[in-house]
């Protein structure tokens, strides 16, 4: 062999070679020359080199975590206690060959994001906060400061219209961000693509969907690529659709400060009070590129992109702030400063826009080192009047032992679109009386206001024939006119992502492949925004600036290296397969229920597994204290404590859970794993009837509400205690750590503090846990069984939220039968003890419903489970496992009063190698 | 509409350097199949980190007002923070 490729090609690579010979044979001629075209002829094949990258691997799963974190927002010394943005990104992708040449690949990503973002900018003159007093041993003190977004007292301008500080009256030309904070939220996406490949090029197409409770997209694509000149250039085009709906719950908190007159047409007020922003925008887009090799050290890849967007383009959280001006005062001839009228308008966007964007890479192999550079530039422009210019760089340097290591740099510059303005000053009244014709003023009905009255030289109310009316049997006010929309700009927007600023990143990702096609990265980047770093100069937009960092986990499977029975590479595997395949006749079939943790060993030492395994389970209908249900009424009186009452109860909860499942086998009596596990929960919550009547300050739950992502993580040794033919008993010593958070707190609402959320939507137990667990399994001929006991020992006896979930214990038997030799059913029975809750929360928590209590947690719970399992034995996909579950609850005997239970579904995924 | 038929002009513009462009390089350019052994390498790929690059990409779109030459792809949901 004389070139070896490095990093994760290396099974494709070898896969590819033997394929070349058969294609090139013909065309290479004399002794050396041949070979050296054999070995090296491997990189023109189809899709190793010029395709995209995704293209270019082999078969893989990746998995992907990634946190973006921002740093505190400057608002120049107001205090500011709320948490800056955070999400949390969870990726999982697959690329499958369906034959030699078609190619199915998936994409699914969950975002899950909370924290404080502007709503607004506003002169820093207006004091857009409220401050947030509280009650200490040393006085009264300063803890936060809640945004105002309509400022009542105005602001001061002098007649120029530039702010006035509020106390000394010097002027102020300092902008400030008015930010509020959202609670999680979640989005899911899921797409798909279907490729085919011939030798000289490609042809895709793709589609898929996001989901948000407020935004919700689907999109579709098509693309393709030619190689020409002997495959020294490539050309791809694409072209993509995506229609997406906008339904904006407004902010309940702001709504009512927000001038939204110009949206009137599509915002519809829900029957519980919240009013839903509904528009549409369509985007189409355009791609053609270019890859050339220039060297045998270098090539080039050039894109130019087009996307047409149009419809509702704006934000539907973000308002500009409008200071109304009185032109009569601001004309009066005096030099005293004037009021200023603070108001906060949505804000608007044209409703089309045109974009161009042109991308060139070129990528240049350093020998010395073995490393690649890439250098990177984009420009784009657009009819919104935005030039950007980026600047990247990236080196990245193989090292020994599989390693990689990839330094970036990036610059980033940009100018503010034509109609970004920190806020608006419109020399008109934001509202003012209405006069007729003879100077009169106007007067309507509040029920009635299309008719309108004046008062005659008395105050008797007249109507518009001169006849008096009775005044008692109406609800008179003076009609006012609104300002006039005419006077403001078309087009006005402070989001500060439209202003003129430069932003400068930095980081690395190290990446180290394992044996068989395992590699493991980790990245980390950190982003600074300043306005001072645009370009030319000007950005002007200091007050918006802000820094994020963003950190990454992935692992990346690469099934063609793995050497599977499955792959074709395994050649140099097939003693060790051979005794697999011989052992999995016997003892080694993996086919307990998906939902059973713990019950499955890997048999010879140096064998690795990776699985993935999701779960779903769902509680609604009644509530149950004890094994009954129970009526609205006395869960108010009894569900709460023996001090309050209840006035809020779950009516649906759902969980979602996604756990990896890394597991390896040092020897053949010891096996060791890690299991991450991510999850994400929903509830809703409905009023009890009878419940006590509400306060002004009460805890408002507007539909449900989500937590996520990070839950415990589980790491567990598997011990082989005794094995005869057809039977097994192995144990399992287990820790999990506290990986997931117990501090989720509800947004800040203007006037209250929202507090911990429920303990049931906590992320995680919050203390490390000792998992024991006992296992047998048995078979005979096409039957198998076996019975386990586990439990769960908290380990502290508080966490650092102030409780500790309850101890945890159970006992679950089962039988299969291999209905093929591939397919096995399986039913069993679980029995659950779990201990209530200890302790309490040690920060404020409402205390609205019986799921803020902890005596309303644990209980004992009986089920049943219906699975089958799937080995695949061979063909393409030999070696990968599928399991479902469904648990169907057959007894639930609860402590307190707690939702009964829906049912459960696992599904898992295994792949042994 | 008149900063429109400005910026209509330079689509056709950036096509027609780009086919310049790659018609020029490839005439010149002769290397062989087997001379590609370098460019074949993981760290010569294009994207050759597709994860990382996927969510940098991403928080950047959130974050900047650039257009892609991803769009195509479609999704990323809202932004709306």
């Amino acid at each position: 062999m004389v070139i070896k490729p490095s990093g994760p090609n290396n099974g494709s690579y070898h896969k590819n070679t033997s394929n070349v010979i058969k294609k090139t044979a013909g065309v290479a001629a004399g002794g050396s020359k041949t070979l050296q075209a054999l070995t090296s002829a491997a990189v023109v094949l189809p899709g190793l080199l010029l395709s995209s990258a995704q293209a270019a691997e082999g078969d893989h799963i990746n998995f992907q975590y990634s946190r973006y974190q921002e740093g505190k927002r400057n608002l120049f010394g107001i205090p500011n206690s709320l948490d800056p943005i955070r999400a949390d990104v969870l990726h999982g992708s697959g690329v499958f060959s369906l034959t030699d040449r078609a190619k199915f690949s998936f994409n699914y990503t969950q975002d899950i994001w909370a924290g404080a973002t502007p709503i607004v900018t506003s002169p820093l003159a207006a004091d857009p906060y409220n401050r947030i007093l509280e009650n200490t041993p040393d006085g009264v003190t300063v803890t936060g400061a809640s945004p105002l977004i309509n400022p009542s007292r105005g602001v001061l301008l002098d007649r120029n219209l530039t702010p006035l500080h509020r106390t000394d009256g010097s002027q102020d030309t300092r902008n400030v961000l008015v930010l509020a904070s959202a609670s999680p939220e979640v989005r899911n996406q899921a797409n798909f693509r279907l490729g085919y490949e011939w030798d000289e090029a490609e042809i895709n197409a793709g589609a898929g969907f996001s989901l948000e409770n407020d935004y919700r997209s689907s999109f579709g694509n098509l693309g393709g690529r030619m190689d020409f000149n002997q495959k020294l250039t490539s050309v791809k085009f694409s072209a993509g659709y995506t229609s997406s709906n906008i339904s904006a719950i407004l902010d309940h908190d702001a709504a009512p400060y927000l001038t939204k007159t110009a949206f009137s047409d599509q915002i519809k007020r829900r029957s519980d009070g919240a009013e839903i922003l509904r528009d549409e925008r369509r985007d189409w887009s355009f791609n053609l590129g270019l890859t050339q090799i220039l060297t045998k050290y270098a090539l080039i890849d050039a894109n130019f992109g087009y996307t047409f967007s149009s419809g509702y383009l704006e934000n539907p959280y973000k308002a500009v702030t409008a200071i109304f001006v009185d032109p009569d005062e601001l004309n009066n001839g005096l030099s005293t400063p004037i009021l200023g009228d603070v108001r906060a308008l949505l804000e608007q966007r044209p409703n089309q826009r045109h974009q161009w964007a042109f991308n060139a890479k070129y990528i240049q192999h350093i020998s010395p080192f073995d490393a690649a550079l890439h250098l990177n530039y984009k420009f784009t422009v657009d009819d919104w009047g935005i030039h950007t210019n980026t600047f990247g760089a990236s080196w990245i340097q193989p090292l020994p032992g599989g390693w990689t290591l990839t330094p970036r740099i990036r610059y980033y510059s940009q100018d503010s679109a034509s109609f970004y303005q920190p806020f608006l000053i419109s020399e008109q009244n934001f509202s003012s009386q209405a006069f007729d014709s003879q100077g009169r003023e106007i007067w309507v009905d509040a029920l009635n206001p299309d008719i309108e009255y004046v008062r005659d030289g008395n105050f008797n109310l007249i109507d518009g024939t001169g006849n008096p009316v009775d005044e008692s049997i109406l609800n008179v006010q003076p009609k006012t006119i609104p300002f006039d929309a005419e006077k403001l700009p078309n087009n006005f927007s402070s989001d500060h992502r439209l202003a003129g600023f430069g932003a400068l990143s930095g980081g690395a990702t190290l990446s180290k492949e394992f044996a068989r096609g395992v590699t493991l990265q980790a990245g980390f980047e950190y982003y600074t925004r300043d306005s001072s770093f645009k370009l030319g100069g000007g950005g002007g937009s200091g007050f918006a600036d802000f820094d994020y960092y963003v950190a990454n986990a992935a692992l990346s499977i690469n099934m063609e290296a793995m050497g599977g029975p499955g792959s074709g590479a395994h050649a140099h595997h097939s003693g060790h397969d051979k005794s697999n395949h011989k052992s999995s006749t016997h003892t080694h079939r993996h086919q307990q229920p998906a939902g059973l943790m713990f019950a499955h060993m890997l048999d010879n030492a140096g064998d690795f597994m990776v699985g993935y395994r999701f779960m779903y389970s769902r509680m609604g209908g009644s509530l149950l204290h004890g094994s009954h249900t129970v009526d609205d009424q006395t869960i108010v009186n009894q569900g709460c404590g023996n001090e309050d009452l209840c006035a809020f109860a779950p009516a649906e909860m759902s969980m979602r859970m996604h756990m990896l499942n890394l597991m390896y086998a040092p020897t053949g009596w010891l096996n060791v794993m890690i299991m991450p596990r991510f999850m994400d929960m929903e509830m809703d919550l409905r009023e009890l009837d009878g419940r006590p009547p509400p306060t002004p300050d009460e805890h408002q739950h507007f539909g449900g509400h989500t937590t996520g992502v990070i839950g415990d993580t589980l790491m567990v040794s598997l011990i082989k205690l005794y094995e005869t033919s057809g039977h097994r008993f192995h144990a399992g010593l287990g820790i999990s750590a506290p990986s997931g958070k117990t501090n989720l707190k509800f947004r800040r609402t203007f006037r209250t503090d929202g507090g911990a959320v429920h303990y049931g939507m906590q992320l995680g137990s919050g203390t490390w846990d000792f998992v024991p667990s006992l296992t047998y399994t048995g078979e005979y001929h096409r039957w198998s069984w076996g019975t386990q006991v586990s439990g769960i020992k908290r380990m502290e006896s508080r966490n650092k939220s102030g409780y500790r979930l309850g101890d945890l214990f159970q006992a679950t038997t089962w039988l299969g039968y291999d209905l093929t030799r591939w397919l096995t059913a399986n039913i069993r029975g679980v029995y659950t003890l779990q201990d209530r809750i200890h302790g309490e929360f040690n920060q404020f928590n409402a205390g609205i419903g019986p799921m803020d209590f902890p005596s309303n947690y644990g209980g004992q719970f009986w089920n049943i489970g219906f699975g089958v399992n799937a080995a695949i034995p061979s063909g393409r996909f030999a070696g990968n496992h599928f399991g479902f579950e469904w648990l169907q609850p057959v007894h639930t005997d609860v402590n307190g009063y707690q939702l009964d239970r829906k049912g459960a579904l696992t599904a898992s995924w295994s792949y042994q190698f | 509409m008149g900063s429109f038929m400005k910026f209509k002009q330079k689509p056709l513009f950036v096509i027609v350097l780009i086919v310049l462009f790659g018609a020029t390089v490839s005439g010149c350019a002769h290397v062989e199949a087997w001379e590609r052994g370098h460019l074949a390498k993981h760290q010569m790929a294009v994207d050759p980190q597709p994860l990382q690059n996927h969510i940098q990409l991403h928080n950047y779109s959130s974050r900047e007002a650039a257009a892609s030459t991803h769009a195509v792809d479609g999704g990323g949901g809202c932004g709306c923070y």
